[in-house]
């Protein structure tokens, strides 16, 4: 008889392990990506020193080639550190907003249930009023607000976006994060350590929501794919990352304006922002899917 | 005359009457302080570049803008549904009411065609894919429905534009104000586009409330009763399974109408949507409240309709929630 392993199986999903090899890919372009760019183009540009993402290396509108892999842009500056420095952007905005997102809700979530009456029922009535609202729409009217103001926001040119985004990111896991606390707090093993003393804090922090880790970080994904999704759409409306800098929403806008007599330039920043979108997507649900078998997927 | 049932009516009802209520007041006071928030206003829009302070003073005075946040919120609110929303800041300081009288239909007809399109196709596609479940049928529908749900509009909009417009040259490839085809062709891509999310979100669904729905025994029994199979799918499984459909076909037109704001960017199309986005762009408040105000408050209005709806349609809801 053949011993029985022990050690739990790994997600067996191969979109899952397609969707991870592609971050792990994508996360790698970004940081080095204008970097070796750098590095490879510098003896040709006319720019000392050079820099990939702002700099033109070449005639505009160059279509591939071995030296340009995805040709240059209007402005002549090579499509591929741009493609990467947007990845940057992306995985950036997309961190940020979700580890604000992740805070908010899980504390929004846990105040929802153990909080007094008064101060949970008004936090998730605010809650409720949010996500009941498109989100894009509360977005766009903070950034609306950010220009008008033309308030200087520390913290950099990503910070109106990250600001909208953060804002409207967090209902939909407080909202989980409150059902799911909700039934575990009545579960046998809360119970018991309340029994020996435990206080509501240790309980919630060692206890609740541990259990909550694995489909919390499955959400995330599929949250960040969201919110790059998000920061491309108010890009691409002119109103997200600001030129010059390179956001993949900015390049198809950009490339949008051309495509009459330049329709390849549309390609890469298109493929690369659908395919992102994707492997999130797999990850997360091949995520939820190992962590909640009982769940199908949306 | 209250007999029992309509009391049973009206409680759901009520309820989610209060909440769209809370909503609206929500969307409001957000909208009236993203105005408070900002600095300049009506009056030094109206003073111009060269009135000194005491000026704009005097005309902010006499336009009540002194006054307490609270009085001056529900002037904005009373204002706002009479659809005076001031003037804009910005060019020949259109009245933002006539603005909005200019556009919104428009993105409202855009929205509508889309959404009957999408609901029609998904609901038939996603029939189709429950009855021929696990074939290729089926197959193809859910891999084309996960792209439309994943793919965003803006990376769909370029490909279907070089296809059709620009390769076959049967569509238009944006919208212009001398019309040389009738309109119809210069909506044809706006709305497909449009309906492409939607779509697939309601053919999933369809699809998997119908497999839910033929597993059920009043199916077996039908069937074994000899009832026809094109009257056993329409008739008795899909007006069981229809009703959570109804549902996100509501939530999904409200999201069209904030999704108009990247199709119309993308075929200039002088929409409510593009208005507010170039409102943005050059910091007219007034403008920027109405589009937000407007699409929000359509959106909150829709899904308080389906949400009233459902219970009307369906007695097992109206049981459920007493």
């Amino acid at each position: 008889m053949k011993p029985v392993s022990k050690r739990r199986k790994g997600p067996r999903d191969p979109l899952l392990w397609f969707g991870a090899v592609f971050m792990v890919f994508l996360v790698f372009l970004a940081m080095f990506g204008p970097t070796v760019r750098e590095k490879q183009l510098s003896s040709i540009s006319k720019h000392q020193p050079y820099t990939s993402v702002y700099d033109d290396i070449a005639d505009p509108f160059q279509s591939r080639s071995a030296t340009f892999p995805f040709g240059t842009d209007s402005q002549g500056r090579d499509n591929l550190a741009r493609i990467a420095a947007g990845a940057r952007i992306s995985l950036t905005v997309g961190l940020i907003v979700e580890i604000i997102a992740l805070v908010v809700g899980v504390t929004v979530g846990v105040l929802g249930v153990f909080a007094p009456r008064w101060i949970a029922s008004a936090v998730m009535r605010l809650t409720d009023a949010m996500f009941a609202f498109p989100d894009i729409l509360l977005a766009i009217l903070i950034i609306g607000i950010i220009q008008t103001s033309k308030a200087q926001i520390p913290g950099g040119k990503l910070a109106p976006v990250i600001a909208a985004l953060g804002v409207t990111s967090w209902p939909s896991i407080a909202r989980l994060v409150r059902a799911q606390v909700a039934t575990l707090k009545d579960r046998e093993f809360v119970v018991a350590a309340k029994a020996t003393g435990a206080s509501t804090f240790y309980n919630v922090t060692r206890h609740i929501l541990p259990q909550l880790a694995g489909i919390l970080l499955a959400i995330a994904m599929i949250d960040i794919a969201g919110t790059i999704l998000a920061e491309s759409t108010l890009s691409f409306l002119g109103i997200g990352v600001q030129a010059p800098e390179p956001s993949w929403g900015s390049m198809i806008n950009n490339a949008r304006e051309n495509m009459n007599s330049y329709p390849a330039q549309l390609i890469a920043p298109c493929l690369f922002l659908s395919l992102t979108c994707f492997a999130l997507n797999f990850v997360g649900d091949g995520l939820r899917s190992y962590f909640d078998p009982k769940s199908t997927s949306r | 005359m209250l007999n029992s049932a309509s009391v049973r009516l009206a409680k759901p009802i009520l309820l989610r009457l209060t909440f769209g209520v809370l909503s609206l007041f929500f969307i409001s006071l957000v909208t009236f302080f993203a105005a408070a928030l900002t600095p300049g206003d009506a009056a030094t829009a109206i003073a111009g570049d060269k009135a000194t302070p005491e000026t704009v003073a005097r005309i902010r005075h006499e336009m009540g803008l002194d006054r307490p946040w609270p009085i001056r919120y529900v002037k904005f609110v009373v204002d706002a549904g009479h659809g005076d929303f001031g003037k804009s800041y910005f060019g020949t300081r259109e009245d933002v009411g006539s603005v909005v009288r200019r556009t919104l239909p428009l993105t409202v007809k855009t929205a509508t065609l889309a959404i009957i399109i999408a609901s029609f196709v998904g609901i038939l596609l996603g029939t189709l894919a429950a009855v021929y479940q696990h074939r290729v049928a089926d197959r193809s529908v859910l891999v084309f429905s996960t792209l439309g749900v994943t793919i965003p509009n803006f990376v769909l909009a370029p490909l279907l534009v070089y296809v059709f417009s620009m390769r076959l040259g049967w569509l238009p490839l944006i919208w212009t104000t001398d019309m040389t085809a009738s309109e119809f062709y210069y909506l044809v891509l706006p709305v497909l586009l449009l309906a492409s999310r939607p779509m697939a979100l309601i053919t999933r669904l369809t699809r998997a409330m119908m497999i839910d729905t033929f597993q059920q025994e009043f199916i077996r029994t039908a069937t074994a009763k000899g009832v026809p199979r094109g009257r056993l799918i329409f008739r008795h499984a899909l007006r069981n399974a229809i009703l959570p459909v109804i549902t996100t076909i509501g939530t999904s037109f409200g999201f069209l109408l904030t999704g108009s704001f990247v199709i119309e960017r993308y075929f200039v199309m002088p929409g409510l949507g593009s208005t507010t986005i170039e409102a943005i762009q050059k910091g007219d408040m007034p403008v920027i409240q109405a589009g937000i105000l407007i699409t929000g408050a359509m959106f909150i209005m829709l899904n308080l309709l389906v949400d009233i709806l459902l219970p009307i349609l369906d007695p097992r809801i109206r049981e459920s929630q007493i």
